[in-house]
């Protein structure tokens, strides 16, 4: 290993459940893993909650020794007659890469009349990003996308694992998980901040459908400002872009942008698409530069630690994450507060409307309390 | 120009299918084609006879150091411009050779621009298909032809008939049957009719001479060291009859008892 390479010891995302949520945003009905029954329990399971079909053709030891050809022909023939699919995926694990089993013979002999996008994927990858580079180039391969896209996925790739080495997951060799700051005294903070007249930037920069719990934060404090009479103080960017990405990717940034309007919320700056978090960064800072230079404090949600600090320096960062080992590394990068949003992920799958933040819920009651304060 | 040919030659360990292709690929190299050969077996020892008895490191070798490997670490030309690569495997007893011929493969793949160049590439497989990494220059579409070497001795026809089984689950033609004599009785006719029967032909006859032992030990083929020698020319002819080859079947496999009363 090259000196200057970090090895990160804490379990980090795995290629092949980064693969599955490829294939999710590809619009795929049905993913077959192949493989072990347990392998990527947990996020096969969170996937169906975001309206696809994950099964697993459950190879055993014998499964190992054997092979499973015919366990998955027979698995493609079964979620066919059961689901009736228009695209399906089949992604390998750890185990049937290893013993060499062979992902299109199966398809053949199932010989069936649905595309099907077979992933040749295992864990064993230092960036969980060659999941998603693997699954892409498996769909181009199938026509399922165009090799422009494929190209565009590349480069955003490339950048999002550049942006963990920098600052995020795969900065340190060990990251400390943490809760982050209080979220009622960062209420408190913005608030206050609000009341004393003070300019603030939201700025949005979500990994797809975490954004429908960071707009939450944006909406949360618009309404505030709005209460307290101080709606122009605040400019507001989010990476809403629906004219960008996979097809799954676009239609969440048009349902985000719809819920926006409806709840009378201006996105004055759209930095991006959907997919574009790791390089929507050099916009915003160009952005503030030009128009912005002089606001007072910025709250950064989503994927903050991609957004450079260059022009950030004479404003209180405040960031949102939902990440807990993230925390530290946005603390080293000057954000004066971080907080976590824990299981974020679970309740931003499979839903198509913003979904309330605690940060957000705390700033609204914490805005009640310190008005019922005043009065009394 | 000719349509490239990509060949494996399977067959039961130690029945000389090193020794074979290494000739091979020296006489077609005498003929002015192009070749490549690509020995998948740990020893490595595919290549050392058209490198003057020098060891290449291997694929694997250099995937152990962590080395970014480029096209001129691994491919290496050796007699008569033949280009040779060997995969190599782990430790013996350590990790697993099937998953390593499999990655070998891959990297091959993406980093030999020169094997599109080529007009024959044999892959000199290890041993049996004992597992999914041995056929992986097969099933990632790298091989079009396979061969079988064998004598007329009853492990190494046992072990053929199961490549059969094998090349038939996968689909993948078989071209013909290559006989390595051990200098057993009857052995010609017991191969031929094995050949037949599993529905194949048989494609040469090698006999067993002391000079190919003798050629190898001092690093060297026979087509190098003692081109005038016949079983120099019995290469020559394998080398002419596989270039000229253009007839494959998916190959049947003998029952067990089938086989035992071919070699009595």
């Amino acid at each position: 290993m090259a000196e200057n390479d970090i090895s990160i010891i804490h379990p980090r995302p795995s290629s092949i459940v980064a693969a599955l949520y490829t294939l999710r945003d590809l619009n795929v009905d049905v993913a077959i893993l192949h493989g072990p029954p347990g392998c990527s329990f947990k996020h096969a399971r969170l996937l169906e909650e975001d309206g696809i079909h994950v099964v697993t053709t459950a190879l055993d030891e014998n499964g190992f020794i054997f092979g499973g050809r015919e366990e998955l022909s027979t698995m493609l023939v079964k979620v066919n007659e059961m689901f009736n699919p228009k695209l399906i995926g089949v992604v390998g694990t750890c185990v049937s890469m290893i013993i060499g089993e062979e992902l299109s013979e199966p398809v053949k002999d199932a010989n069936l009349d649905v595309p099907v996008i077979g992933v040749e994927v295992h864990a064993g990858f230092p960036n969980n990003t060659k999941g998603v580079l693997i699954a892409l180039e498996s769909a181009c391969e199938a026509g399922v996308i165009t090799d422009e896209e494929l190209e565009r996925q590349k480069v955003l790739l490339t950048e999002a694992t550049n942006v963990e080495k920098r600052h995020g997951a795969a900065s340190k060799e060990y990251l400390v998980p943490s809760r982050g700051d209080l979220k009622y005294k960062v209420a408190e903070k913005v608030i206050n901040y609000l009341k004393e007249g003070k300019k603030c930037l939201t700025i949005m920069n979500a990994k797809k459908e975490t954004g429908y719990m960071f707009a939450d934060i944006t909406v949360a404090i618009n309404e505030v400002a709005a209460q307290l009479g101080v709606a122009d103080n605040v400019i507001n960017m989010a990476n809403v872009d629906d004219t960008l990405g996979l097809p799954r990717v676009r239609q969440h940034a048009t349902y985000i942008m719809n819920d926006f309007r409806e709840k009378g919320i201006v996105i004055h700056e759209i930095i991006g698409g959907m997919d574009e978090y790791p390089i929507a960064g050099e916009l915003v800072s160009k952005l503030i530069a030009e128009k912005y230079s002089d606001f007072d404090f910025a709250v950064i949600t989503g994927v903050p630690h991609a957004i450079p600090m260059d022009n950030l320096q004479n404003m209180d960062v405040i960031s949102v994450t939902n990440g807990p080992r993230q925390v530290f590394p946005l603390k080293d990068m000057g954000h004066s507060n971080v907080i976590v949003e824990i299981d974020l992920h679970p309740k931003t799958l499979g839903v198509n409307n913003i979904v309330e933040s605690e940060f957000g819920a705390t700033i609204r009651e914490v805005v009640k309390d310190m008005q019922n304060a005043e009065e009394a | 120009m000719m349509e490239q040919k990509r060949i494996a030659i399977y067959g039961k360990g130690g029945i000389g299918k090193s020794s074979t292709a290494s000739n091979v690929a020296a006489a077609c190299a005498d003929e002015g084609y192009k070749v490549m050969i690509i020995g998948c077996d740990p020893k490595s020892d595919s290549s050392i006879t058209l490198l003057g008895g020098k060891r290449i490191p291997t694929i694997l070798d250099l995937l152990r150091q962590k080395i970014d490997v480029k096209e001129e670490d691994i491919v290496y030309e050796g007699y008569k411009g033949v280009k040779c690569v060997e995969v190599g495997g782990p430790e013996p007893g350590i990790g697993c050779a099937g998953r390593g011929i499999i990655v070998a493969i891959q990297k091959l793949r993406q980093m030999c621009k020169s094997i599109d160049d080529m007009d024959l590439i044999i892959y000199d497989v290890p041993g049996d298909i004992v597992c999914g990494g041995f056929v992986a220059p097969i099933r990632k579409g790298l091989v079009n032809e396979a061969y079988i070497l064998t004598s007329g001795e009853y492990m190494p026809l046992y072990a053929a008939n199961n490549i059969c089984k094998g090349l038939a689950k996968i689909d993948t033609p078989l071209s013909g049957i290559i006989c390595n004599s051990r200098s057993v009785t009857r052995e010609e006719e017991i191969v031929r009719k094995f050949s037949e029967e599993i529905g194949s032909k048989l494609m040469a006859f090698i006999p067993k001479e002391q000079i190919v032992q003798d050629c190898e030990r001092d690093g060297f083929s026979v087509l190098e060291k003692a081109p005038d020698s016949p079983v120099a020319g019995v290469y020559r002819e394998l080398a002419h009859a596989i270039m000229s080859n253009d007839s494959s079947v998916l190959p049947s496999s003998l029952e067990d008892e089938r086989l035992r009363e071919l070699t009595r």
